[in-house]
């Protein structure tokens, strides 16, 4: 009886999937990849039914912790949660293993990069990366050319977006290097799964992801000024109207440090304050969630409300540590990507161990050519533009969105890099009562202090309209629990259920 | 702790306070309304009508809804669900929220999202089904969820700044409250003139203590004497009863001497020489003493000094 219901479930949960490219889970219809079989199989044993009404508390559980994110355009924000797929995202210790190295050695590399840009420039001297690319991004700041920054450490925190190619390679698809944000939705998801899905977890032996906030509250001591021994750490947010308000909540929580606004601080005789009931109290860093332009009405944007007057005289006089440093967008700009592999052999003498998606850069005639050539083939890209926005999916696009975006490749070349269309991995998404395989990415999260560390797990991205290749959640992407697996869990045992 | 944090803290607890107040009032003049035989309409208001005056929002009320007489179902939704008023239980929840919003690394995730929940109730199809099935179990479960909000806050944060400050402005509030409420009944609650009026002052003072969820603690204190020197003597005197102005400026004063350190025999703050002052004098008048100064007098002083401990808290924590 168990068994003939247990098989009719199986055939439910999964009739009908379809495999386009890689799939995460199944090696061909109907046949797990090992390190998935134990999943599927218990997945089977809830069956639809109550997997559905599980993904509804799950749902709900983080509308009533107001895990939410607002989406901008609309009418005074709208507030919604990020759709959360209930089917964990499995990665073996193997695929991790190359994951993390990789991850070191980008950020290693980035890294000394930054340190190159803003001082003796060799990587440009030796004609490694075009100058004006440099010089020109978006994200390079003049005022910081030459200071030195606490232990010479810039980007401390950032997160790398991987997807795979079709015969399941890990690419890197984008570096972000300023403030990325969604690491909270990674420690909440595995929060919300532990609650709603306890049985999962049985024989899999996930790597924990809590130990994030500690690892984060000790970078950011490790760059307070010389000479402060317990130094008062805050996170900067600004404000609940901001889209990752939820996030710069949870972290300050889970640190245990106050979250403050540009408001609530001010420059006294060089350093920087807070004001509390109690008076005015030192801060010693900043965890920054502004970008460099609205940090210091003094040193960048005149108009901003959300920074603090002096903040970055302070900074420069090491009476502050400031984490990201400023500048490091020299490091994510789509136009110095490209480059990432070359920058990487520069600095380190190492080949990449995770490489870059082809790309052609406008600013080359033959690469233009091929571009201009090829629009509905390509993904066409913003070099100053992020989470989703001003990009051309070819394959998806209009002829009068192609005639746009020529003219403005022609008008400014230096603006534009393209890519093949990739069909990223698709991953068992849960859709009424049934699976069916979407588009996901990996966004890990990469902690530089005293060492590089790498949070074992990320955040898997779904893109869930069918065939839609854009997994941001401003684009209405949803997210999915990420498991690092220390070891492979057991394999099933034969199964006799198709005899009885 | 961050001054602007402070600040958000104080608000938040005062706005679920006023939400949890308007949600007694309107119970409690719905459940009369249902027996208004006994009522003598023509020279009071009908109760939940009432509550427009103690409230203070007739005004608004008659702008949007116009002069004519007041549908009791306008008046409930108009102080219920309709955000445009400020004094509605929903934007006053979502103004509290606001604020928890601003502070969620402060308090407990559970205080936060017990606000969270209830502003997401409210703004939903759930809260209107409720409403439309049954009002007293609508505003029963509202009472529930504000009174769940400050027991999270007892029960699940350390009884230190934050705790204070959340204290300070619920307890401050509450004395406001109950002040205002006695102002609106200030004329009802006179000696007895004519043993006729026995059996309306009973419906009158019944309805006062349960507003206050009085009732049953009084009963137990004064068995059926309903009367007014006994109703003041409750809710502006006693010393143990949670909602008297008394206990209300004992527990304020008691948390801003914790925020300033202060010891028992000082004071740190123009606020707590009020508060302290304030205390003191409820704790020996006497009904009678009052009804000699004259009721609405002594409130009208009363919540003066409400008033000023507010403005002296913005001043000592709010604006360094």
């Amino acid at each position: 009886m168990f068994g003939s219901a247990a098989a009719s479930a199986e055939q439910v949960l999964i009739a009908n999937y379809q495999i386009h490219g890689f799939d995460e889970m199944f090696a061909a219809p109907g046949l797990a990849r090992p390190h998935y079989e134990r999943l599927l199989g218990q997945l089977n044993d809830l069956g639809p039914a109550e997997l559905a009404r599980r993904n509804r508390v799950a749902d709900l559980s983080m509308r009533h912790q107001g895990i939410t994110f607002t989406v901008y355009g609309r009418d005074q924000g709208d507030e919604r949660i990020i759709p959360f797929d209930p089917i964990p995202r499995l990665v073996p210790p193997d695929e991790w293993d190359q994951i993390e190295r990789g991850l070191q050695q980008r950020v290693r590399a980035l890294n000394l990069f930054i340190h190159d840009v803003y001082h003796s420039r060799l990587v440009l001297k030796d004609g490694i990366v075009p100058p004006e690319l440099v010089l020109g991004a978006s994200g390079y700041r003049r005022e910081f050319v030459g200071v030195r920054v606490p232990r010479d450490i810039y980007m401390h925190i950032s997160g790398i977006d991987l997807i795979r190619d079709v015969d399941g390679r890990y690419l890197v698809l984008e570096d972000n290097c300023r403030t990325p944000s969604g690491v909270s939705y990674v420690l909440k998801n595995r929060q919300v799964m532990k609650q709603v899905f306890p049985v999962l977890f049985e024989d899999h032996d996930v790597r924990p992801v809590d130990d994030y906030a500690a690892n984060l509250r000790a970078v950011l001591r490790h760059v307070a000024p010389a000479g402060v021994e317990d130094p008062t750490v805050v996170v900067l947010t600004p404000g609940v109207h901001n889209s990752a308000y939820f996030e710069h909540s949870f972290l300050a929580r889970q640190m245990g440090v106050e979250l403050v606004e540009g408001r609530d601080l001010f420059l006294d005789n060089g350093a920087i304050y807070m004001r509390t009931t109690r008076g005015a109290q030192r801060v010693d860093v900043v965890y920054r969630r502004i970008d460099d332009d609205f940090l210091d009405p003094l040193t960048f944007r005149r108009d901003t409300q959300l920074g603090v007057a002096g903040l970055v005289g302070a900074y420069r006089a090491g009476r502050l540590g400031l984490v990201n440093a400023i500048g490091t967008g020299v490091a994510d700009d789509k136009g110095i990507y490209p480059f990432v592999p070359a920058i990487i052999k520069y600095y380190l003498d190492e080949d990449p161990i995770l490489p870059n998606v082809e790309t052609f850069r406008a600013p080359v005639d033959s690469h233009r050519q091929h571009i201009l050539a090829n629009l509905d083939k390509l993904v066409v890209k913003a070099v100053d533009a992020s989470g989703g926005y001003g990009m051309l999916i070819g394959p998806a696009s209009t002829a009068a969105e192609r005639d746009e975006f020529r003219r403005k490749i022609e008008a400014n070349p230096r603006g534009y890099i393209a890519q093949p269309t990739i069909a990223l991995s698709q991953h068992p998404t849960f859709f009424d009562g049934r699976l069916e395989g979407r588009h996901v990415d990996l966004r890990p999260f990469v902690l530089y202090g005293e060492e590089i560390k790498v949070l074992a797990g990320g955040l898997t991205r779904v893109a869930l309209p069918r065939g839609c290749l854009v997994v941001n959640s401003s684009q209405g992407g949803g997210t999915k629990d990420t498991w690092v697996l220390r070891e492979l869990p057991p394999r099933a045992a034969p199964s006799n259920d198709g005899a009885a | 702790m961050l001054s602007r944090v402070a600040e958000n803290l104080y608000w938040m607890s005062r706005y679920v306070e006023r939400a949890e107040n308007v949600a007694r009032l309107l119970d409690v003049g719905f459940d009369l309304e249902l027996d208004d035989a006994t009522l003598d309409t023509d020279r009071e208001p009908a109760p939940v009508e009432g509550v427009l005056n103690i409230l203070g929002c007739r005004q608004a009320f008659q702008k949007r809804y116009g002069t004519g007489t007041a549908d009791r179902d306008a008046v409930l939704r108009f102080l219920t669900f309709d955000r445009s008023n400020s004094l509605s239980v929903l934007a006053m929840v979502a103004a509290a929220r606001e604020n928890a919003r601003g502070t969620q690394e402060s308090v407990s995730s559970e205080v936060w999202s017990q606000i969270n929940r209830l502003y997401l109730y409210l703004n939903g199809g759930k809260a209107q089904r409720r409403f439309e099935e049954s009002p007293s179990r609508f505003y029963d479960g509202l009472k529930r969820a504000c009174v769940l909000f400050a027991g999270l806050i007892d029960g699940t944060l350390p009884h230190n700044e934050v705790y204070h400050f959340l204290q300070v402005g619920r307890y401050l509030e509450r004395a406001g409250q109950i002040a205002r409420i006695l102002t609106d009944r200030a004329h009802q609650l006179t000696p007895l003139a004519l043993p006729g009026d026995r059996p309306l002052q009973l419906v009158h003072g019944t309805s006062l203590l349960r507003i206050c969820s009085a009732h049953d603690a009084y009963l137990r204190t004064y068995q059926d004497q309903i009367d007014s020197e006994g109703i003041v003597q409750y809710l502006v005197l006693n010393a143990d009863f949670p909602r008297s102005v008394r206990f209300a400026v004992e527990r304020c004063a008691l948390s801003l001497r914790e925020i300033s350190g202060a010891d028992t025999d000082e004071y740190v703050s123009e606020s707590e020489r009020l508060l302290g002052r304030l205390s003191g004098e409820l704790r020996y008048l006497e009904a009678g003493e009052i009804f000699a100064r004259g009721l609405s007098t002594f409130l009208a002083e009363l919540l003066e000094t409400c008033d000023r401990v507010g403005r002296e808290v913005h001043q000592a924590y709010f604006f360094t």
